[in-house]
């Protein structure tokens, strides 16, 4: 076999953790978007939806055309069904989005289902002298101090994607997930510093 | 294939429905993946039953928004409801498709660990040892969440995974825990349990 095979697996990695993140986010955000009535997360949503099912090709080719040895073929068939899970989950956060999109309003069991979940939704607004203003996500560590998960960053009518190095502004919204346990000290962060 | 059960008639509230089904929809998508990465049978198989388990939600679902309707209009706002149920049987379903890789015998191949490291969101497998400081500890007075970024979604003890365990649940020595969240505050924890660590930090 070539040296080329770990480049292989590392391509075949690389593109599984898109595909598996980004199925997962779109449910969050699909959620928010049925939480929020917002139409333009919902249109997030489809739009990472096609997106999802360009990186579900382009995995699978990498994963068919990478040199296995014969009694690795289980092992890649495995990894071709996670695939189609992944590509599965992302169909199902559309379906939600779509909800949104036809313009049905929230029915009241719906916000309740989703505020009342486990895995809760939250959105706060991040003062103007809280202590994340001009920090990075990476720096703000906020799943470590908090347990929540930044899903996307409200600025003004722009929706942005949390990408570790995004600086927080006075202002933005940040929409997140996480355990019920974590949002109060998330709206903690997000105000004003104490003296 | 087990054989389809009658499901029973019960009037719940559709929103009790509904949060079950969004709850353990999600839950199933973490847990499935801890099969498929730590190759477990019995976790898989316990994935499977909780998607029967969502499978008869569902259905008890369809029952109750269909009583719930009194007009058209009525009907228009409960489909919001059904179209978000049926995503989460998805979602469900999309779970035990990964289960199934692993009680069929196939097996994700090996690289699946090098996915997970990479992710910002892991999963961890740890192992309570004899002399861990949280043995005998309830999972609310952990507070996992707040203080580390992690929470628990299954434990494996007698012989039987016990899933999603409530904040009143006693951690055994013994026990083998299926742990989710940030690296640092996974690895923390990990020690911890590993008794390789000896204190809970504020």
């Amino acid at each position: 076999m070539s040296g080329n095979a770990e480049v292989d697996f590392e391509k075949i990695v690389a593109k599984f953790a898109e595909l598996k993140d980004t199925s997962e986010l779109m449910i969050d955000l699909a959620y928010s978007s049925l939480l929020l009535d917002n139409k333009e997360l919902a249109e997030e949503v489809q739009r990472l939806e096609e997106h999802i099912d360009k990186l579900h090709t382009e995995f699978e080719l990498l994963v068919l055309s990478s040199q296995f040895k014969k009694e690795e073929a289980k092992g890649f068939l495995g990894l071709i069904r996670l695939g189609v899970a992944a590509e599965k989950i992302a169909d199902a956060a559309a379906q939600i989005a779509e909800v949104v999109l036809r313009g049905i309003k929230s029915h009241q069991v719906l916000k309740l289902a989703i505020t009342e979940a486990e895995e809760t939704i939250v959105y706060t607004q991040v003062a103007e002298d809280s202590m994340l203003v001009n920090k990075t996500l990476r720096e703000a560590r906020i799943p470590e101090k908090t347990g929540m998960w930044i899903l996307a960053i409200k600025r003004g009518e722009k929706c942005i994607r949390p990408r570790p190095d995004i600086q927080i502004q006075a202002g933005d919204i940040l929409i997140a997930s996480g355990y019920a346990e974590g949002v109060e000290d998330l709206k903690r962060l997000a105000s004003p510093k104490m003296e | 294939m087990p054989p389809f059960e009658k499901v029973e008639y019960k009037p719940i509230p559709v929103r009790e429905l509904l949060l079950e089904m969004k709850n353990l929809s999600e839950l199933m998508i973490d847990l499935a993946y801890s099969a498929a990465l730590f190759n477990d049978r019995e976790l898989a198989e316990a994935v499977l039953e909780l998607e029967r388990k969502i499978d008869n939600l569902a259905y008890l679902l369809d029952i109750m928004t269909m009583i719930a309707a009194r007009d058209a209009e009525d009907a228009e706002a409960l489909l919001g409801v059904t179209v978000v149920a049926s995503a989460a049987d998805k979602i469900s379903d999309a779970a035990a498709d990964i289960a199934a890789i692993v009680t069929q015998d196939i097996g994700v191949h090996p690289i699946v660990s090098d996915v997970f490291e990479r992710l910002e969101k892991r999963l961890i497998k740890a192992t309570v040892h004899k002399s861990s400081v949280i043995i005998g500890k309830l999972i609310g007075e952990l507070d996992l969440a707040p203080r580390m970024g992690v929470d628990i979604l299954a434990i494996f003890r007698d012989k039987d995974w016990i899933i999603n365990p409530k904040e009143n649940e006693r951690i055994l020595a013994g026990d083998v825990l299926i742990v989710r969240g940030a690296p640092e505050g996974l690895k923390e924890f990990k020690e911890i349990c590993e008794a390789r660590k000896a204190q809970l930090r504020d």
